[in-house]
């Protein structure tokens, strides 16, 4: 047995240390936000923060996040919530503002990738919340193991999205 | 339960039974029309009755409303946003009064067909059901407010007349109204049913809902990740299953693996015909287990392809283009030899496109579940649940009746199970049937490069005739183009079930191998015009000992993406031969005011300059970048489109980065401006996509590409400035459809800028560095 931490909550789980984590999280601890979308860590639908850092769950094994603090689409708000100060009932009711600007802009088209962009957007606007939009491409196409991939062309809408949550979080800080 | 002032009127076609049910009978929460527990009642098992009215609307007591579809949605959006207006706007009630959209669920839907054309061709069936459920409404608030019919008025849910007013809701409560609606088709066939009669419609100077932008609330929902995916969906006591495909697309099973009992004890290997699957209760152990059972299992060899090199010579010499009958289009006329022959100027040259790969960002999955009483529940994101029924019915040798597929949010197909499968939802049935539970099926990314469908590749030859002042008065496109429409479940061929025949000359519609005209002419002032399509066999199909080979299938804009890019490309060509600029060749040709104004839009909103092409200053060598602008139009599904793209392209490496997208669109009516400009957004991308970067290689055995780095897609760093200008016609007075064509006029425009930009003319897709930097230097 394995014990992780994931969203604020230990985690017993029973799959073998070298499960990939994504199917532990979906399969074991039923989170539906990331997806599999290549097994080969290509394409960044599978994307989660491991201590604040972005790496695709597809092909890192359960025993990696031992010790370490997982945080999962799910998990953004109560993320947010606890870096402000918030009350359990406050952060309840409440969507991580990078969320709340992917429902403003209506980013999404399929969504399938969208886990993995707003993923890879709280890593980067959690260092750098003004973001140009030079730093923008920069962190969703070269910085990562890959470039996060939409195949519904939704990048127009995902860098006015993170725009637009830099500026929510800028104010908020 | 009726009361003896039962009374039965025509409405518009529609036929009209009043029943008032028992006093109070606001507690039985009836729907408007039919519950459905009676709308299924009347219907075959597992279906709902299209003809009632409360199969596709219902209004609760509590003004809330539901409407079910049976259009999925891929990422249109459609159904959440457009959908609700235009019923609400027909219904006089308010968006945000729709609630509930029931999408796709064969047994809770009542029209089938497929995720394209939610708007543009026709009208769509729930905008029809809503205007005959209105006039049921106006007929029984007449009743009820003791007015006549004429003297009822209706305005955000509620009825008025004679100085009285209720709610849709109160309106509803304890009223059954049996309305029969008139429908005609097939409900499992590529388009399903379709609603007809003619009943009256708001008029286009009276809506309050649509032209709005209403959010789509399936956003917030995936979003905040509480979104039901397919992905998502589980079963009491359901396995896991990896396939294992044959090693080549003619390939044979010789012996099937084992599993390795000591390291994957709960695996197991199912084997039908030359269909191979690994069942295991975990995911990891099925990937696992099935990644040693293909090491360990015979094929037979094949090499039966003629290669991705050889693929447009093989392609004009080496296949059948004789079995099959040539199309025309309807615009075809006069006599096309004289007319090129007397033409001053003239050019003729082949265009060609390759196989591209539809490449969801997910890889095909479904669950079945194949229950003891010969039920089948399958579980998945499919483009037509109906379709998909008939052929899960067809390779069991059931009733459709006896199968329900259930619809889920996925990843976007864009075409590729239009016709009812993408590959992962027989494969869950058969192995369900053998193991006697729920089996999941996840294709691995590989899989789902090499043994889906493609969109097929084509050549056309275009021959352009001007006259001595540089008016175009004679066009001759020829298209080749293989079958587009292989709808056989792939899993069902290789298990030798049965399915439909392999695409041939002989089928109608769906599975010919006829190549219909798809690009509507829209250059009305060229006096004679000759347009012909030449169908053949998918390559490899007949050659394959599994009747398998390179299956295609319609991918956004279809069949026209192969047509447009040739015509268009041409298009600019013949304008540089008549020393014309290239928008106002076209604005000289055309004849539409509405394919006039559009091209005028992209004009001006992507500060074209005018002139010919290629521009004074052009270079085809050199380090340095040098730029030029391109342009193409298309009509398609109701809407005109323009597009500009301004590239620039360094003749020493090859690379073209498209710095800039300008788009004008004029769908007619704008339904949600919001909704529409994401999804020309998207378009746009994909279509630099194809353009730059895609190409479904393949050897002489089998589909090479394999992942994101053999089939690279437009990344967001290659993303130009796009632009989108929305041209809302109301006096149009239809809707035109706005998810495909986006994608297809890149292509063209930026091969015309290219040839701005340098001189010369590339008219093979895609246009890789190595392809520009080869052809700048020859």
């Amino acid at each position: 047995m394995t014990t992780i931490t994931v969203n604020g909550v230990r985690r017993d789980v029973q799959a073998p240390a070298d499960t990939p984590l994504l199917y532990v999280l979906r399969n074991d601890l039923e989170l539906s936000g990331p997806q599999f979308g290549c097994g080969l860590a290509q394409c960044g639908s599978c994307s989660i923060l491991v201590d604040g850092k972005e790496v695709r769950s597809c092909v890192t094994p359960l025993s990696a996040a031992v010790g370490k603090e997982v945080t999962t689409l799910e998990g953004l708000p109560a993320r947010w919530a606890k870096q402000h100060g918030l009350s359990q009932a406050d952060a309840e009711k409440t969507l991580h503002p990078i969320q709340e600007a992917w429902i403003e802009e209506q980013t999404p088209l399929c969504g399938f990738c969208q886990n993995g962009m707003m993923i890879k957007a709280t890593e980067l606007l959690e260092s750098n919340p003004t973001p140009t939009v030079a730093q923008i491409k920069e962190a969703f196409t070269t910085s990562g193991p890959s470039a996060h991939l939409c195949r519904c062309g939704s990048y127009t809408a995902i860098i006015q999205a993170v725009q637009r949550a830099g500026q929510a979080m800028a104010k908020a800080r | 339960m009726t009361t003896p002032n039962r009374k039965t009127v025509n409405v518009f076609g529609a036929t009209l039974t009043r029943r008032q049910l028992i006093a109070g009978g606001g507690a039985l929460l009836v729907g408007f029309g039919a519950s459905t527990k009676s709308a299924k009642a009347a219907g075959p098992k597992n279906s709902l009755d299209a003809t009632l009215p409360g199969s596709w609307i219902e209004i609760h007591p509590n003004n809330t409303i539901l409407i079910r579809t049976g259009k999925s949605d891929f990422g249109q959006g459609t159904t959440f946003t457009a959908y609700k207006q235009i019923v609400a706007e027909e219904l006089s009630a308010r968006f945000e009064s729709i609630t509930t959209v029931v999408m796709g669920d064969t047994d809770r839907t009542p029209d089938g067909s497929g995720a394209f054309d939610f708007l543009g061709r026709g009208t769509p069936n729930i905008r029809k059901a809503a205007a005959y459920t209105y006039q049921a409404l106006l007929e029984l608030a007449a009743k009820r407010l003791n007015v006549p019919k004429s003297q009822v008025s209706a305005m955000d849910g509620v009825v008025s007349g004679g100085g009285k007013s209720m709610t849709y809701g109160e309106l509803v409560r304890g009223q059954q109204l049996k309305l029969t609606i008139p429908v005609s088709g097939d409900l499992t066939s590529l388009i399903g049913l379709t609603v007809t009669g003619s009943p009256p419609m708001k008029a286009v100077g009276e809506y309050t809902v649509i032209g709005k932008s209403f959010p789509n609330a399936v956003i917030t929902s995936k979003v905040a990740a509480r979104e039901k995916w397919a992905t998502d969906v589980r079963l009491p006591n359901m396995l896991h299953a990896r396939m294992v495909h044959p090693k080549t697309l003619g390939s044979k099973l010789v012996s099937a693996g084992e599993p390795d009992k000591t390291r994957f004890p709960n695996a197991q290997v199912i084997v039908k015909g030359n269909l191979v699957g690994v069942v295991a209760p975990t995911e990891w152990e099925a990937i696992r287990a099935a990644q040693q059972v293909a090491s360990a299992t015979k094929w037979t060899d094949w090499n039966g392809l003629p290669s991705n090199a050889n693929l447009f010579k093989s392609l004009r010499d080496d296949s059948d283009w004789k079995s099959t009958r040539v199309s025309k289009s309807d615009k075809t006329r006069g006599e096309i030899a004289p007319a090129l022959a007397q033409a001053a100027k003239k050019f003729s040259a082949t265009y060609e496109l390759p196989f591209m790969k539809h490449a969801p960002i997910g890889p095909t999955m479904a669950l079945a579940d194949t229950r003891p009483d010969g039920t089948v529940y399958i579980y998945t994101h499919n483009q037509n649940p109906q379709a998909l029924r008939g052929e899960i019915a067809q390779m069991l040798g059931t009733s459709t009746d006896n199968i329900v597929v259930r619809s889920f949010a996925g990843p976007g197909h864009y075409g590729r199970s239009n016709g009812g499968n993408a590959g992962a939802e027989d494969e869950a049935v058969i192995l369900s049937k053998a193991v006697g539970k729920p089996v999941r099926v996840q294709w691995m990314r590989q899989e789902d490069f090499q043994w889906s469908t493609q969109s097929p590749a084509a050549f056309s030859d275009v021959a352009i005739g001007l006259d001595a002042k540089g008016k175009m008065v004679a066009y001759r496109v020829d298209h080749y183009m293989p079958a587009m429409q292989d709808d056989r479940p792939v899993g069902a061929v290789l298990a030798g079930l049965p399915t439909m025949a392999a695409p041939n000359e002989k089928a109608e519609f769906i599975g010919s191998t006829v190549n219909d005209i798809a690009d509507p002419w829209v250059y009305d002032g060229v006096a004679t015009l000759a347009e012909r399509g030449h169908g053949t066999y998918q390559i490899g199909q007949k050659a394959s000992p599994l009747a398998i080979g390179l299956r295609d299938h319609s991918m956004r804009t279809p069949g026209q993406f192969q047509q447009n890019f040739p015509r268009e490309l041409a298009i600019s060509e013949a304008a540089a031969l008549a020393n014309a600029d290239a928008i106002q060749f076209r604005i000289d040709h055309a004849t539409e005011d509405r394919a006039i104004a559009v091209l005028k839009a992209v004009r001006d909103a992507s500060g074209w300059e005018t002139h010919p092409s290629p521009r004074a200053n052009r270079a085809a060598t050199g380090g340095a970048q040098v730029r030029g602008r391109g342009v193409s139009m298309m009509f398609r599904s109701g809407t005109y489109w323009a597009c500009v793209c301004d590239i620039a392209v360094t003749p020493s490496t090859g690379a073209i980065a498209v710095e800039k997208y300008t788009i004008a669109v004029d769908p007619g009516i704008v339904v949600n401006p919001m909704q529409l400009k994401r999804q020309v957004e998207g378009g746009a991308v994909m279509g630099i996509s194809h353009a730059l970067l895609e190409e479904a290689t393949f050897d002489e055995s089998h589909i090479t590409a394999s992942d994101w780095r053999t089939y690279p897609i437009l990344k967001m760093a290659d993303i130009p400035e796009i632009r989108v200008v929305l041209l809302n016609r109301l006096e149009v007075g239809a809707y035109g459809g706005g998810s495909e064509a986006a994608n297809a006029l890149a292509a063209p425009a930026i091969a015309a800028a290219l040839f701005d930009a340098t001189g010369k003319i590339l008219r093979r897709l895609p246009l890789k560095p190595e392809y520009v930097q080869a052809a700048l230097k020859a």
